[in-house]
């Protein structure tokens, strides 16, 4: 499986939603998009499910063209919405039946997936019933049923309690081992929790396409935060006098120390600390968290 | 199952679970009953109301033909009251799969365009079909009772005929659904438009040619007088093409995705 997005632009009249985007997905990736209200997650993610036509560009899956390869995706839509009067168990015979699953198949199909998103004993209760965060988990089991290649998710976990933000996280760690993802949200750390690649997309423009680990990398300062008890205060004298510190910011007993390279001064930093008995509480690299990066980039670029 | 078996199932279960396939039949056996009764009671009635004060009454009124009769229901009850009540039933038939988004979702799965639609046309054709034949045939056993016999060859040829303008207006009525987001504005249109095509016939027999709602003319003339008008064939080929137009225009909204209101 191999899906290639290609320099997919969508307009709405004047106001252009996609801008030239482009990326590709090996089989087995799980991949986040993530992006800020409005900067065309869902706009994308219907462009891949064949909802709506890009004005430009083209997604394939294999190769071909997406529009023939239906049953090979699985999607998620951002709100999912059933035909309140089915009932659960209506609700996926019918999508499964339209996804070509023979009758037989669905019978024992349909328990096994409403036990793995956690529905089993809901099946015969009508969706009009249903709490958001049970739509959402409907969503997914009708998005998996079919087994599919490829399961493109918009925004899984956003409208979710944090019980259920849990629940369908997990519910997604345990999809990954044997699927594709894409999952768009605007929530950094839903996307560091299940997947290795993230998109940063801004006002339908692709700005980042990398891994947490090499994020967290590019974005710490060569700063480390040092706190000490009131009683080693001479000592920061004694730091800022060191060659290789080239500044120290002191709140109170808290010192953010900034070095030439953070590789090689770290250790010769807490060494100079030991060596003047100094009362250590914490020694840590600063690194920016998530929210930062992510506001670095999204407001910055 | 193929999709449109699957489609359509789902529509018939729909049906059900709204009691549509409960009032609908009421309704038009309630309309069936109308005509007869009214048309037999009328006479006795204004006797007995405007007894003393001289008022005549036309001697042929209280003597009506049984096919007579049964052609005013088409023509006075279920081309009027009838249709509109159609095309209420039939207003969400896309429009409410387009609003909460069911239509995009459906078309993810590998589901043509043409089995939705022929799921949803036929399903709910079919349906009203059978409600307005059930309030024709009681209408007709009314008739029956209370004037006189009706020719049964006539009866379910002026049927087949009334049957081909039903299926223009669910035809129509689907597309006008698929093509505006308002329910009030869908009514609207297919009402004004509908009953402005039935009020047309008559007036031009070129215009009645071409006209789907001259299949009412020809089922009404067929009971009264007993004989198929020559030109009806016209009429046929134009309702067949006029709900073949409506279908495809249905289709190609659907195809070029235009109902994700861009
Ligand atoms: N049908 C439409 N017609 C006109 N503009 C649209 C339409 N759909 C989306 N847009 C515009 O395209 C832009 C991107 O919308 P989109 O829904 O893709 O954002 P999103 O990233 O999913 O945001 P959110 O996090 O709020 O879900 C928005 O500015 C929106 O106003
Ligand atoms: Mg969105």
């Amino acid at each position: 499986m191999k899906l290639e997005i290609k320099n997919v632009t969508k307009k709405f009249k004047e106001k252009t939603a996609v801008n030239n985007f482009s990326m590709e997905l090996q089989s087995g990736e799980c991949v986040g998009l993530i992006g800020p209200n409005g900067a065309g997650k869902s706009t994308l993610i219907k462009v891949i499910a064949d909802i709506i036509d890009p004005s430009t560009g083209e997604v394939l899956l294999d190769g071909k063209k997406i529009s023939k390869m239906k049953k090979e995706i699985g999607y998620l839509p951002q709100y999912p919405n059933f035909f309140q009067w089915m009932t659960a168990k209506e609700t996926l015979t019918f999508m499964g039946q339209l996804s070509g699953i023979k009758r037989e198949e669905l019978l024992n199909g349909i328990p096994e997936i409403l036990s793995k998103v956690g529905l089993s004993g809901e099946e015969n209760s009508k969706v009009r019933t249903f709490s958001g965060g049970m739509k959402q988990r409907l969503g997914i089991a009708q998005a998996l049923l079919h087994k599919p290649a490829l399961i493109v998710m918009d925004e899984p976990v956003s409208a979710l309690d944090p019980i259920g933000r849990r629940e369908v996280l997990n519910i997604i760690k345990e999809i990954k081992k044997d699927t594709t993802i894409l999952l768009s949200t605007h929530i950094l750390s839903d996307a560091e929790e299940i997947c290795e690649r993230f998109v940063i997309i801004k006002s339908g423009k692709k700005i980042e396409d990398t891994t947490m680990s090499e994020l967290l990398n590019r974005n710490s300062g060569n700063k480390i935060n040092v706190d000490i008890t009131s009683k080693s205060q001479k000592w920061i004298e004694n730091v800022k006098s060191l060659n290789f510190v080239k500044g120290v910011e002191v709140m109170g007993n808290k010192l953010k120390i900034e070095v030439e390279d953070i590789e090689s001064n770290k250790n010769m930093l807490l060494a100079n600390a030991l060596e003047h008995n100094v009362d250590l509480v914490r020694f840590e690299i600063d690194n920016d968290t998530l929210e930062e990066i992510f506001l670095k980039l999204v407001v910055e670029k | 199952m193929n999709n449109f078996a699957v489609l359509a199932k789902k529509e018939f279960v729909q049906m059900v679970r709204e009691f549509k396939v409960i009032w609908l039949p009421l309704v038009f056996i309630f309309l069936g009953i109308t005509q007869p009764v009214v048309s037999y009671y009328l006479p006795s009635i204004l006797e007995a109301l405007g007894g003393g004060q001289g008022i005549t009454i036309d001697p042929s009124m209280a003597a009506q033909k049984g096919g007579e009769v049964l052609a005013s229901t088409l023509g006075s009850q279920f081309d009027q009251l009838g249709v509109m009540i159609i095309i209420v039933s039939m207003m969400g038939v896309v429009q409410s799969d387009k609003a909460n988004g069911m239509l995009a979702f459906i078309l993810t799965r590998p589901v043509t365009v043409g089995s939705y639609i022929s799921g949803k046309i036929i399903s709910n054709y079919l349906f009203v079909a059978c409600s307005v034949a059930l309030g024709y045939l009681v209408s007709y056993l009314y008739v029956v009772f209370l004037f006189t016999s009706v020719d049964f060859g006539d009866l379910i040829v002026a049927l087949l005929f009334y049957l081909l303008w039903i299926l223009f207006i669910v035809s129509f009525t689907t597309m006008i659904s698929t093509i505006f987001n308002s329910q009030g504005i869908i009514a609207l249109i297919s009402i004004v438009f509908l009953l402005g095509c039935r009020i047309i016939v008559g007036l031009s027999p070129v215009i009645d040619n071409v006209n789907p709602a001259s299949m009412s003319k020809h089922a009404m003339e067929v009971l009264i007088l007993g004989t198929v008008n020559s030109q009806a064939l016209w009429g046929v080929l134009a309702a067949l093409a006029w709900t073949a137009v409506t279908i495809l225009i249905t289709n190609i909204w659907i195809s070029k995705k235009k109902f994700n209101n861009e």
